[in-house]
């Protein structure tokens, strides 16, 4: 999907009067504010002394209060073991989960574009079913939390990776074939028909030819996947106990177990939230892309 | 010309391709909503269902229950949930949280995306910007918004704020909420970080879809002599109708499933003032252990959440082709 050149609604020497320009810029002065302080308010906690934090509020390091790096040494010292684990079960859930995810979306959303089918009971063609998937996404989880509870029970699957990634891969699908769908469906069918003259197999041509094309639409599911398993809170909590409690389930906890140490909870959220904002960082094309892609078709 | 094993290939290939998620949504979706929808008419809890321990703690081993499956079919849940005062609290919470929150989001959301929409300096960056709080999980949102919104005016910068205010205003009280503490302005405070971290959502969408506006049209109204207003309610709000359906529906959904929020920042209270539907169906499930009554509730909330989706598609149906003729 070539992405089109943004229009502007007036040239760059724009004929707009200087208050306009004076509203805009402080509009957005203001709400970029909104947005990012309280992530300074994070960075700053997570660097306070605990006597700064309920003595103040203190806002300029340096000036207000004296930044200490105790917590971040707590947190990677004696704590070292507990961030570690947790951040890996997340880190595990979260890429087990967009692997799968990627590969059956692919693959359905390959199938979906490319076959014809006829679900004849159900008298349901292509369209259909691919609405069926999409109409899964926003089925309400907690309709899911007895008959998951007591499934991953039956089978051992509570408070295990292999449990968590497979609720995680089960969110994540019917987005991941919607996306994948919508973009082979813009991908010309004539190099994987030459592909097949030249005697490849079907999945020869998806494999070697497809897939690699299709990067672009892979990327965007994988990001999206990753991330939602990434954050998410309720089925964490649900399905794990011990083993294979995620970041969200930990720094939500923080509650309870050791009183409310904003200073630490601070520096523990910002590790939680720090692969994602790097991921945001690096591929925000691919995410505008992504929302619009799922919004706009959709 | 595809020969005969090209098709008995395609044949097979064909159901390879789909089968995985096929079978992934139905044993993990379809089937789990159906044994749900089961449940809900059983009395199981966990641990069993009331029938079957009794008959444990008299030492009857075979035969209990419906069809020997030791829980009972009743209909009790159902009129169970008529008497709750407790879910009526929470359905209404929840209704709240999904009117206020969208209509906040995409308001808030459309002004931003029409003033985003218009060049300056910076605009990439403040895209990336804009991304950030949608980004994170929302229990991290939560707790920054803990700290920010704690009506200790020693920890807390809006307190501190609202504080000083009063002080230069030289009113005669200091302005002081109690956000998480009083029953009106507990569920205000989840609005505010849901929103918090949604908007951005709305406006980026909302800014690709004023994009896609070819300029031809503005610059036929422009000659027209439309002002800016004319311009906007005529033009960009009739155009922009299809995508804000879809992002409000989107908002609209996800809001249901609200739970995180809630949880990190008043715990549903105080008293039941902010639970929502999902963190009671959560508490009845595996606080109580009471998958029986959990399930109906989660068919009460499964039922809302189609009647939503439907009468908001049946009006925006309407809408646009009154607004097409």
């Amino acid at each position: 999907m070539p992405k089109p050149r943004r229009k502007r609604l007036l040239p760059r020497s724009s004929r707009r009067p200087l208050w306009q320009s004076a509203i805009l810029y402080l509009i957005v002065i203001v709400w970029c504010f909104i947005v990012l302080f309280p992530f300074y308010w994070l960075v700053t906690t997570s660097v306070k002394r605990p006597i700064d934090v309920s003595r103040g509020p203190n806002y300029i390091p340096y000036v207000d209060f004296d930044p200490i790096p105790d917590h971040w040494q707590e947190m990677f010292g004696s704590q070292r073991e507990s961030t570690l684990r947790h951040f890996r079960n997340s880190l595990i859930a979260a890429a087990g989960s967009t692997l799968l995810s990627v590969i059956i979306g692919a693959m359905a959303g390959y199938g979906l574009s490319r076959f014809r089918y006829y679900w004849g009971r159900l008298g349901w063609d292509n369209d259909n079913i691919a609405f069926w998937i999409i109409s899964q996404r926003f089925l309400p989880p907690a309709i899911f939390i007895v008959p998951f509870v007591l499934l991953y029970n039956q089978f051992g699957l509570i408070d295990t990776y292999a449990g968590l990634i497979l609720a995680y891969t089960m969110f994540n699908i019917p987005f991941a074939v919607w996306i994948m769908r919508d973009f082979f469906n813009g991908l010309p069918i004539d190099l994987e028909e030459s592909a097949r003259v030249d005697g490849a197999t079907r999945w020869q041509a998806f494999y070697r030819i497809v897939l690699p094309l299709s990067a672009p639409g892979l990327v965007v599911v994988a990001i999206f996947s990753f991330i939602f398993a990434w954050n998410e809170y309720l089925f964490a909590l649900m399905l794990s106990n011990f083993n294979a409690i995620t970041m969200p389930v930990l720094i939500a906890g923080q509650n309870n177990t050791r009183g409310i140490e904003w200073w630490f909870i601070s520096a523990l959220t910002l590790t939680a939230v720090a692969p994602v904002i790097i991921i945001g960082l690096l591929l925000e094309r691919f995410i505008t892309r992504g929302l619009t892609a799922g919004a706009i078709k959709g | 010309m595809q020969s005969i094993s090209t098709v008995r290939e395609d044949r097979l290939m064909k159901r390879v391709f789909l089968s995985p998620a096929v079978v992934i949504l139905f044993a993990l979706s379809v089937f789990p909503l159906i044994w749900s929808l089961g449940i809900s008419f059983t009395d199981m809890q966990r641990g069993g269902s009331t029938i079957a321990r009794q008959a444990e703690a008299e030492g009857i081993t075979e035969g209990v229950g419906f069809l020997g499956m030791g829980f009972e079919l009743t209909g009790r849940n159902y009129q169970r949930l008529i008497g709750d005062t407790r879910l009526h609290s929470t359905v209404r919470n929840t209704m709240i949280y999904v009117f206020f929150g969208v209509t906040i989001q995409y308001v808030v959301g459309l002004g931003l995306a029409t003033v985003l929409n218009q060049p300056f300096h910076g605009r990439n960056l403040v895209r990336v910007i804009f991304l950030m709080p949608m980004m994170i999980t929302p229990v991290a949102a939560a707790y920054t918004g803990r700290m920010f919104f704690d009506s200790n005016a020693l920890r807390s910068p809006l307190a501190h704020f609202l504080r000083q205010l009063s002080k230069t205003l030289q009113l005669e009280q200091t302005i002081l909420v109690p956000w998480f503490t009083d029953i009106n302005w507990a569920p205000i405070a989840i609005l505010l970080i849901d929103a918090w971290q949604w908007i951005p959502f709305m406006t980026l969408i909302l800014l690709a879809g004023m994009q896609s506006i070819p300029e031809d049209i503005y610059e036929a109204a422009r000659v027209d002599g439309a002002n800016i207003l004319q311009i906007f309610w005529r033009i960009t709000l009739p155009i922009l109708f299809p995508i804000s359906m879809t992002v409000i529906l989107i908002r609209g959904l996800e809001i249901f499933k609200i739970i995180d929020v809630i949880v990190v920042t008043t715990g549903g209270g105080p008293g039941s003032a902010t639970e929502s539907l999902t963190l009671y169906i959560f508490e009845q499930a595996l606080s109580n252990g009471n998958y029986g009554y959990a399930s109906a509730i989660a068919y009460i909330l499964l039922i809302l959440v189609i009647i939503f989706a439907s009468v908001f598609l049946a009006v925006g149906r309407r809408w646009s082709s009154s607004w097409e003729r």
